[in-house]
């Protein structure tokens, strides 16, 4: 029995370790589009024979192509990079952090989990250079820098980590065909979005696609929902204060923005498998109904990342296409950009983490994820040109040249509400549940935790 | 026992009712397997109850482009295939996404400008237009097809590689055969010690270890991973290792194998053990000689429990192993493809009934010894 | 292939060096107190003095083990719960104020209970059934072989069985979950049943259920068949028809063996946490206490204070059949 078992093992192992090796996709120096001196740069600094562990968020596709840009960095280094991703990150980065077994390097989600590790002293900060690298290098520099400057055990403010790939939220996806055969027109505005969406429902068709399910972290997409729509109906400094608690959760503004939510997410008419399946449903599958026959809705709103979690073979421009989440024509706020990124932070420190930081903050690694999809950059030396889809140059474009950019708010509270009572409220508000009682009770979670 | 001998209804109504049972009670893991083996297109679109029946696949397509064109008379013909598997029929088509069934396989479509699209039962399809196409974009179909059933092993070879659940599978075994055998032989020791030995503080012994055996294991777990973290930092090694999961296993499971050891030890004939110390054997001796032998059911029983139960356990590898590649071990890995593969079944079936299957195995083996010690703990 | 050869090699050292421990230190006592020849007053001596140091080379990692992963754990504990988030500072009750107003607590703590009542009640109920009905067919043992094996599916495997069984496909769509199928072939609506609040705890019981019925079955038949003969044989010949004979001479008899599973299964019900985490997460007002538990420990940067005081409330629940536990055990003690 055992010895059958063991040899059974032994062939699972040598199959698993058959697709590890990634090979490079691009021969360095050879498409002009890259960066290829930064990837020369790294040659210079020898880690044969060291491991770097790094944690994050990505699975699945996103693992692959993360793996991918980070071949180039073992090839010129020498190093081994062992990369483990979970979709219960946010608890799992706690437990190893606590348990003094962090990895070297991990990719937060969300900046406010990273401020809590950082004054627990669990991260470690980076130097001057890299700062004023960031402040340069990156579009509006000073202000990501800031997202990522957080206090430290003692209460001194320090840099703890570098975004390496930005998300831009405002985007609604839909099936140019689709439309085209449906004789639908891109709405310019908010009114104009919600008369298509009853239009839609006019001709028999249902044309929202909302998930919210994503495991532990199920909830999070309807928080991106109410932030699009608190910049879209108040001002971004009332947004400001949102975010920091100067105005309260119950507040009447922030309700009305989840009540502007209920309007599209609450109406069974107006999302695929009624209201009652949108907290159920992942957020995964969720585009999945754009492009299904029939189509099980005409939108989706989703972040720029999204298009990973297209059916196999779907090509963005053609058969998938995005425009701005519109604002409001009768409220003058401009066209406010909702964003987020992942920070890549040192947890374990280590010279190859360090390194691994140049590399991440480097444009090439920026570039070679920009060729892959899924993947918009903030850094002003990655060239555009790599990117994979008009589609994603364009998302570039808007993330770049945005004047009422704010990061995702849900980010950037603590992490008990942000990744917490918010994510929670969101699930029972969708579930029927009134949206003052669901802001009381998430300000009275924030409350409790001062 | 009663009745058996009668045929009366009642038999016959005992027979179906636990035939029903028994049925709702297999159905759940029968319906996993089955769906593991189905292809994975027919496994999201039909329940496993149909697997043996044709399933139907609305599927939408997009034929070549422009550039594939050839004249055929005064036409501008695109042709191509739109299966893959070749048993499949096409039973209806449409060319928009309003009516994606409205035309039946071999009918001539009319699209706007005297241009047409047929589409054959086989597949084959053929646009024509009387003017030349434009652009570079196909024109998409939207077919309804007949797939007749099929199974397979691809998605057992999917989990295995490309999803890494061959390593875990190691690291689950890693972790599961020391954590059964050390709790084994240290509660075996201490049962004999608390069943036949004479010493001061035995009764609050047996008191206290009864007591541990409700401990809700969730308390341990900070103040353990603070003092992992301290005895990590002495010896400069990380908090999480096999060791410590092993010994951590050992500690939660040893409350009830002392528990179970001893209530079976202690039942053993006090002569022979008596004798044998008239004799001059140490209780060493005796251990080794008399008693290990002797409960080989009771040990056998509560190895076949912690392995079950050590292989199941989700919590504490959370907490005191890694989730990289090399510590995941296979309840963690299938949690986490429940939350990145959600909708994914064919990944999901396939991966729990790798999980599943060693302790099934195990379990159906050895069910036999299993039942005895369940006896010996909790039946007195 | 090396991770195959390290894992060996750690296997063989961990299992060996707790071997070695065992015989090493008998030997070693054997040595030092030898008790086999020697003049008769020595052998004597000798032998009074490995008579009390045996027992705890025997008891000594058992005790140890015991001691630092439960006995320290529960007293760290209860210190954690009076303090901040980090452990470091002295809060006083404050931890305990927070926790008997959150709402969250209150969710859980009737999710608990309801857990607590239903799943022992209907894993011991329908296991004394089905023994009750097994003994009584040829093809028994199959039936029970059967019925006990989910007790070899770990939680989080069965939370994948039965999330199939209760899949929800939007619309028109044909339905792949056999819940929602028969539901549909009924005429019926499908139902996305996970979130059905109230109603979902029931969902999730039911896959508890589904584990422990084996386990309650297996003992239960045990001891039904432990009954002597002549006592129903007796109740035959009385007249007495067989639901009399189950309900007023069997169920009786046994009735300290329903106790054990009982409080068998109870104690499980307390302690669940994997089926929640996989299912729910203790979203749609589903928590658990000792997910919530998980959750205040480790989300969102970590509240120890908070999370030990929730485990405490657990172990204060654990408490009465903790006290029971051991009056049972002494009873057993001084009864040989």
């Amino acid at each position: 029995m055992k010895k059958s078992l063991l040899s059974a093992a032994v062939a699972l192992t040598l199959s698993a370790n058959a697709v590890n090796a990634a090979d490079l996709m691009f021969t360095p120096g050879e498409d002009s589009r890259f960066s290829w001196s930064s990837y020369e740069a790294l040659k210079s600094t020898d880690l044969s024979g060291e491991t770097i562990s790094v944690f994050g968020p990505w699975m699945g596709d996103e693992k692959g192509n993360f793996e991918r840009v980070v071949a180039y960095f073992e090839k010129a280094t020498g190093a081994k990079v062992n990369y483990a991703g979970s979709d219960s990150f946010e608890q799992q980065i706690v437990i190893d952090a606590q348990a003094g077994s962090a990895p070297n390097i991990s990719v937060f989600p969300q900046p406010g989990l990273a401020a809590d590790l950082a004054a627990k002293g669990f991260i470690a900060p980076l130097s001057d250079t890299v700062k004023k690298a960031v402040v340069n290098d990156y579009a509006a520099g000073q202000s990501w820098a800031d997202l990522a400057t957080f206090k430290d055990q003692n209460g001194d403010k320090e840099l703890f980590g570098v975004f390496y790939r930005a998300d831009l939220k405002s985007l609604v996806w839909y099936s140019p065909d689709n439309f085209q055969d449906a004789g639908y027109d891109v709405p310019e505005t908010m009114e104009d979005l919600k008369s298509l969406t009853e239009q839609i429902v006019a001709d028999g068709g249902t044309p929202w696609c909302i998930g919210l399910g994503s495991g532990a972290a199920t909830g999070w997409p309807a928080t991106d929902w109410v932030e699009d729509l608190m910049l879209r109906t108040q001002p971004a400094s009332v947004y400001d204060k949102w975010v920091t608690n100067e105005i309260k959760f119950d507040d009447p503004r922030v309700v009305g923005a989840i009540e502007e939510f209920g309007w599209f997410a609450r109406n069974d008419d107006f999302v695929d498998g009624g209201a009652g399946a949108v907290s159920s449903t992942d957020f995964r599958d969720s585009p999945k109904g754009l492009f299904q026959s029939p189509p099980k809705c005409y939108l989706h709103r989703q972040a720029s990342f999204v298009p990973a979690f297209f059916p196999e073979g779907t090509q963005l421009g053609l058969d998938a296409d995005f425009f701005y989440f519109p604002s409001y024509e009768s409220k003058d706020l401009g066209n406010p950009v909702l964003g987020a990124g992942t920070l890549v932070s040192i947890t374990n420190d280590s010279k190859g983490a360090r390194a691994f930081i140049d590399f991440i903050r480097s444009p090439i690694a920026h570039e070679l994820w920009m060729a892959q999809t899924g993947f918009i950059s903030a850094h002003l030396k990655a060239n555009p040109e790599t990117y994979a889809s008009e589609t994603a140059k364009k998302q570039g474009e808007i993330l770049r040249y945005a004047t009422t950019f704010r990061f995702d708010a849900s980010d950037l509270m603590p992490g008990k509400i942000g990744a917490g009572s918010f994510w929670t409220g969101m699930v029972d508000y969708t579930g029927g549940k009134d949206a003052k009682e669901v802001a009381h009770d998430i300000q009275k979670t924030w409350d409790a935790l001062k | 026992m009663i009745a058996s001998s009668k045929r009366s209804p009642l038999t016959y109504l005992v027979h179906a009712t636990v035939l029903f049972l028994v049925v709702i009670w297999t159905i759940p893991t029968a319906g996993l397997f089955i769906s593991s083996i189905r292809d994975k297109d027919q496994l999201s679109v039909s329940g496993w109850w149909t697997a043996l029946s044709t399933s139907e696949q609305r599927i939408v397509d997009r034929a070549n482009g422009p550039s594939a064109q050839a004249q055929e008379g005064d036409l501008f013909v695109i042709r191509g295939n739109l299966l893959t598997n070749s048993s499949a029929k096409v039973t209806k088509f449409g060319f928009s996404s309003l009516e994606p069934e409205a035309f039946s396989a071999g009918d001539l479509a009319e699209m706007r400008k005297g241009q047409t699209l047929q589409v054959m039962p086989n597949g084959d399809y053929a646009l024509s237009s009387p003017t030349e196409w434009k652009g570079s974009r196909g024109q998409r179909i939207f077919y309804t097809a007949e797939v007749p059933p099929r199974f397979t092993l691809d998605n057992y070879r999917e989990v295995l590689s490309a999803e890494g659940l061959g390593q875990s599978f190691l690291n689950s075994l890693t972790v599961t055969i020391p954590a059964t055998i050390i709790p084994i032989l240290v509660a075996a020791f201490a049962a004999y010690a608390l069943a036949w030995m004479r010493f001061p503080g035995r009764a609050l012994l047996v008191a206290a270890v009864v007591g541990l055996l409700v401990v809700p294991l969730q308390m341990s777990l900070i103040p353990l991973l603070k003092s992992y973290n301290l005895i990590g930092e002495f010896f400069g090694v990380g908090s999480k290792t096999y060791v410590g999961i092993w010994l951590a296993h050992t500690g939660f499971g040893l409350p009830l194998a002392i528990y179970l050891l001893r209530n079976y030890i202690a039942g053993l004939p006090g002569e022979i053990i008596e004798s044998a110390r008239v004799d001059g054997a140490s209780d060493f001796d005796i251990f080794r000689k008399i008693i290990l032998p002797l409960s080989f059911p009771a040990l056998a029983s509560f190895a076949i429990f912690q392995f079950l139960w050590v292989w199941n356990d989700l919590l504490i590898a959370m907490v005191f192993l890694g989730n990289n590649e090399e510590h995941l071990v296979l309840t963690g890995q299938l949690r986490e493809l429940l939350g990145s593969r959600g909708g994914n079944w064919e990944i999901l079936t396939a991966s729990a009934f790798i999980t599943i299957i060693v302790p099934l195995c195990v379990f159906f083996s050895l069910q036999r010894y299993l039942v005895r010690g369940l006896l010996a703990g909790s039946v007195k | 292939m090396a991770q195959l050869a390290s894992a060996l090699v750690t296997m063989l050292l961990g299992v060996l060096g707790c071997a070695v421990y065992f015989y090493g230190s008998n030997v070693l006592l054997d040595k030092v107190f030898p008790t086999k020849s020697g003049p008769a007053q020595k052998v004597a001596r000798n032998l009074r003095i490995s008579n009390t140091i045996r027992p705890w080379l025997f008891l000594g990692p058992a005790v140890l083990l015991l001691t630092f992963y439960l006995f320290y754990p529960v007293i760290d504990s209860i210190r954690l719960s009076f303090f901040d988030r980090s452990g470091d500072e002295f809060v006083g009750i404050s931890n305990y104020v927070w926790l008997f107003n959150s709402d969250e607590f209150f969710e859980s703590f009737r999710n608990n209970m309801l857990w607590l009542i239903v799943v022992p009640t209907a894993a011991t109920f329908f296991g004394l059934i089905i023994a009750t009905m097994t003994d009584r067919i040829w093809w028994g043992n199959i039936a029970k072989s059967l019925i006990f094996m989910p007790m070899a599916i770990s939680f989080i495997g069965a939370s994948v069985i039965w999330k199939f069984i209760y899949d929800f496909r939007s619309g028109d769509d044909a339905q792949i979950g056999l819940l929602n199928a028969i539901v549909v072939f009924f005429g019926g609506e499908p139902q996305n049943w996970i979130t059905i609040p109230f109603w979902n705890n029931f969902f999730l019981m039911i896959i508890l259920i589904w584990i422990q019925t084996g386990f309650a079955m297996v003992i239960l038949s045990a001891a039904l068949r432990g009954i002597p003969d002549e006592t129903i044989e007796a109740a035959v010949l009385d007249g007495a028809n067989g639901v009399q004979i189950f309900f007023k001479i069997m169920v009786p008899q046994i009735w300290g063996t329903i106790a054990v599973v009982w409080t068998t299964i109870t104690i499980l019900v307390l302690k669940v946490f994997d089926i929640v985490l996989a299912m729910t997460n203790g979203q749609w007002d589903t928590q658990v206490l000792a997910n919530q538990m998980f959750d205040w420990m480790f989300r969102g940067g970590g509240d120890f204070g908070r999370g030990a005081v929730v485990a405490i409330v657990i172990m204060v629940l654990v408490i009465p059949i903790m006290i029971w536990n051991i009056k049972r055990a002494n009873a057993e003690m001084e009864g040989r």
